[in-house]
């Protein structure tokens, strides 16, 4: 009983405010660069950053004014062994907002309220000699963003719309929808890499029955697997997006028991794949297809029969995911899915992508 | 290095007193391009050309899959390469159930992958089975399938190679009892040969013992056959005939024997294990006439590709040949002869995969993937005119009995310094691979020409259980001039007859 007050009290708390703010989560990734080039926000919308670091170096995230990020970096350079103590910040109206330096693997959460004026405002990590590559563009603007490749404001290497072409390593050429069964990386050894579109891919674990992760930015590097002994794993090409966390999403009767899963296979429309599997006896097949501007994913699960049993799809409600369902309802990210159901959609888009986390 | 100069000297030897007392003139040297052409087929540009598996479907495509996932269809009348399946995960076999349907062993699963609306691509791919471990370790390969008269499918599963570790995540339950030695099984059934059962969809271990089985055949009367590779706890390359719950030597895999006690199995004295295995019905001399052995297939084309029909071939990696195989029961085990096939006639290196056509053609699949080898795809024809081969080497109370294909010329063959013999035997034992052990020659005491002149029967001085018998002979010939093709073969006395 205690649980569920708390729950309560913490829907009423966030419910008050849910309207206008916005959830970011950027990472500092490898390669000095963060893994979101660029967001939106509205003017005055109070913005919540998700600042993650899970490159193996130190980094900040720095807000600057328009056109004040070199500014900024400059400053800081000249502070010399001073800046340390400030975490690379100076004290400066140049600056909007800014996070600690985060070592490897850790978290900091921080909020701010946008600009009322729409404006392009620098994002840039200030540790010393980053400052000039690892930057993006926090857009505060309810217009449209322009196309990526003519976007001055982002690093060059980000410009760009979608991947280079790459040449068919077979004797037909590459036609997307594309599938690999190949080792991949965080996932078990039967994996099957699908790109939906030559930017938009994701990794489906056809031991284990579940999307395991998704990325944007490219397919898989198959080079090294298919040399050599074919120890080496796939390489991801992009930049991953969503990674389930979840020990398995799908449910059978109690949210807290993992079913028991037998992969079947797929069939292809229109070279998309259709995941057959079954749960706890339960057949299901998926499809996984592009939300608009590769913004996410939604999955359509249809069951052989209407389900006879409560089902439940878990989430973890921190992956930067904003989760919407065409049935059932959401607690705390568990989606119930009531019994009767035969076919249910679920999307999965990116928090970067969207203007509300609102969907409780 | 003085054992290979004194043979080429005693065939010179030969050689000369041959045409001095017969006053034989050959014109052209008999060649086997006298009887079998190798025939290149042109590939298809941007394939690289590992072939994983042949067969041919209904309607004379053949069907062929690639290390890097590609199934291609080849039509040999009008030439053409269609793509019919992608995207596997090294496929390395292949069975043709109809003209849009085929089995696919790949790494993870065996998949039945079907065109169900007819435009030529295959848009099904179904598991059949995945009910087996993998540890992500890159040498546990996956090989078949291989349909037996009743539909049901064998497959065989390699070991890994403690050449590589395993992933965090695997499928299957992991046990570390066999993680020691070279080669390990961590998962069920690694190093096993599996039968799918196709009346209760259940995949069942068969027999185990296997290190690297990359070939499984059956005979003409139904007996399956898998090949293995050098390495540890095989002294040189095994062909073995399989039979249900026997074990064939290779240790790590018996962990997944029913009710095996909890003992790592390399703590067992080899003798046990020895007395515990099923022992090759041929050993392949390493270097002698192969190095890895691959497919083992049936001539099953009623006499369209020459003289061998009923008999089996089988593949070799590193040399330019396949090889033939002369079985014979005795004393209710399968034991026989290997001879070269196809040397000289053209062919490549890496032989991995073999497949008949209708005409009888034999399709050769090739591969280099991490080893010897060559890519490419060749087929070999029969031009029609019988050689002068080795068809039986039967054993006898005393020796052994040569069959030939023709009759061969009383008058050399009778020869006793024609027939030169050795013994020597392979340890059964855990390092890489094993030398000739015990090496002996074996002197031969009479010999006699049937009145055909197609047999000729060699009486030893001693025949010993355990060993190979390899037997190197001078030039035979036919009355006509027609030359002997292959001249050494290699016998594997696993048992007298009792």
């Amino acid at each position: 009983m205690r649980s569920v007050l708390i729950f309560l009290m913490f829907c009423i708390a966030t419910c008050t405010f849910a309207q206008s703010d916005t959830t970011i989560t950027l990472q500092a990734i490898t390669g000095l660069q963060y893994d979101l080039a660029r967001f939106a926000v509205k003017p005055s919308q109070k913005v919540t950053i998700v600042f993650k670091n899970v490159d193996d170096m130190a980094h900040n995230l720095v807000f600057t004014q328009p056109g004040k990020r070199l500014s900024v970096v400059e400053t800081v350079i000249k502070m010399g062994d001073k800046a340390q103590a400030t975490n690379y910040v100076p004290a400066s109206t140049e600056v909007l907002a800014a996070s600690k330096i985060l070592i490897p693997n850790t978290t900091e959460t921080f909020s701010f309220v946008a600009p009322s004026q729409e404006g392009v405002y620098p994002y840039v990590c200030t540790y010393p000699g980053h400052g000039y590559v690892m930057y993006g563009a926090m857009y505060v603007t309810t217009k449209a963003l322009p196309p990526l490749s003519k976007d001055s404001n982002i690093p060059p290497t980000r410009q760009i719309d979608t991947p280079v072409e790459i040449v068919s390593p077979h004797p037909f050429p590459l036609e997307y929808p594309l599938i690999y069964r190949t080792f991949m990386p965080d996932c078990g050894p039967a994996a099957i890499a699908v790109a939906i579109n030559p930017n938009h891919s994701y990794c489906f674990d056809a031991g284990k029955c579940y999307l395991r992760y998704a990325w944007t930015g490219g397919f898989v590097d198959n080079t090294a697997h298919w040399k050599g002994n074919g120890n080496a794993l796939a390489a991801v090409k992009g930049i991953i997006y969503f990674k389930d966390k979840v020990t398995y999403p799908l449910r059978i009767g109690k949210a807290d028991k993992l079913p028991e899963v037998h992969f079947k296979g797929y069939s292809l429309q229109k070279r998309l794949p259709v995941f057959s599997y079954t749960l706890d006896g339960i057949a299901v097949k998926e499809t996984l297809k592009s939300l608009i501007d590769d913004s996410g994913l939604s999955r359509t699960f249809s069951f052989g029969k209407p389900t006879q049993q409560t089902l439940y799809f878990v989430t973890q409600t921190d992956d930067g995911i904003v989760y919407k369902s065409s049935t059932g309802k959401w607690t705390n990210g568990v989606l119930t899915i009531p019994k009767g159901t035969t076919q249910l959609t679920l999307t999965m888009k990116r928090q970067a992508a969207a203007h509300s986390v609102h969907h409780h | 290095m003085t054992r290979p100069i004194s043979l080429l000297r005693y065939f010179l030897l030969i050689f000369f007193i041959v045409s001095a007392s017969t006053y034989v003139v050959v014109a052209q040297r008999d060649t086997i391009t006298n009887y079998y052409e190798t025939e290149q087929i042109k590939l298809p540009k941007g394939l690289r050309a590992e072939t994983g598996g042949l067969d041919f479907m209904p309607d004379g495509r053949l069907v062929a899959c690639f290390h890097l996932g590609e199934v291609m269809t080849y039509n040999p009348k009008t030439k053409v390469w269609k793509k019919f399946a992608e995207g596997l995960h090294d496929p390395l076999g292949v069975v043709a159930v109809s003209n849009s349907e085929i089995l696919v062993m790949q790494r993870p699963e065996l998949t039945r992958i079907k065109d169900t609306n007819g435009d030529g691509i295959a848009d099904v791919y179904e598991t059949v089975t995945d009910d087996f471990g993998m540890s992500g370790n890159y040498h546990e390969f996956a090989f078949g399938p291989l349909k037996d008269r009743d539909g049901n499918y064998f497959i065989a599963l390699n070991v890994a190679s403690n050449g590589a570790g395993i992933r965090p995540e695997i499928r299957g339950t992991y046990d570390s009892l066999s993680r020691e030695g070279r080669m390990y099984s961590c998962v069920p059934y690694r190093g096993w040969v599996m039968k799918y059962n196709v009346k209760t969809q259940k995949l069942e271990p068969y027999a185990s013992g296997f290190r690297s089985p990359n070939g499984l055949g059956f005979d003409a009367k139904g007996r399956l056959y898998v090949s293995d590779n050098q390495g540890d706890w095989r002294g040189t390359s095994p062909l073995y005939h399989v039979e249900k719950g026997k074990f064939y030597g290779h240790v790590a895999s018996l962990i997944w024997e029913k009710d095996f006690p909890r003992i790592k199995p390399l703590s067992l004295p080899v003798e046990k294990l020895d007395s515990m295995r099923t022992r090759e019905a041929i050993a392949f001399p390493h270097t002698e006439i192969a190095h890895s052995v691959t497919q083992p297939l049936l001539d099953n084309t009623g006499g369209k590709f020459g003289p061998f029909t009923g008999q089996m071939f089988i593949g070799e990696m590193d040399y330019p040949r396949l090889v033939r195989l002369l079985f014979e029961e005795i004393n209710g085990q399968m034991q026989g002869a290997c001879v070269a096939f196809g040397d000289g006639t053209g062919l490549l290196k890496g032989n991995n995969r073999l497949v008949f056509d209708k005409n009888g053609d034999l399709w050769v699949g090739h591969n280099d993937h991490g080893w010897v080898g060559d890519e490419g795809l060749s087929r070999i024809h029969w031009k029609g005119k019988v050689p002068l081969d080795i068809m039986a080497m039967n054993l006898s109370s005393d020796g052994f009995d040569l069959t030939f294909s023709l009759p061969v010329d009383a008058a050399v063959a009778s020869n006793p310094s024609l027939y030169k013999f050795q013994r020597y035997y392979y340890k059964y034992h855990r390092p890489y691979g094993s030398p000739k052990t015990d090496i002996a020659d074996v002197a031969v005491k009479e010999v006699k020409v049937s009145p055909d002149g197609k047999k000729v029967s060699i009486k030893l001085a001693e025949l010993k259980a355990g060993y190979v018998y390899d037997l190197k002979m001078g030039e035979l010939k036919t009355p006509n001039g027609q030359l002997l093709m292959n001249r050494a073969i290699y016998y594997t006395l696993n048992q007298l007859r009792k």
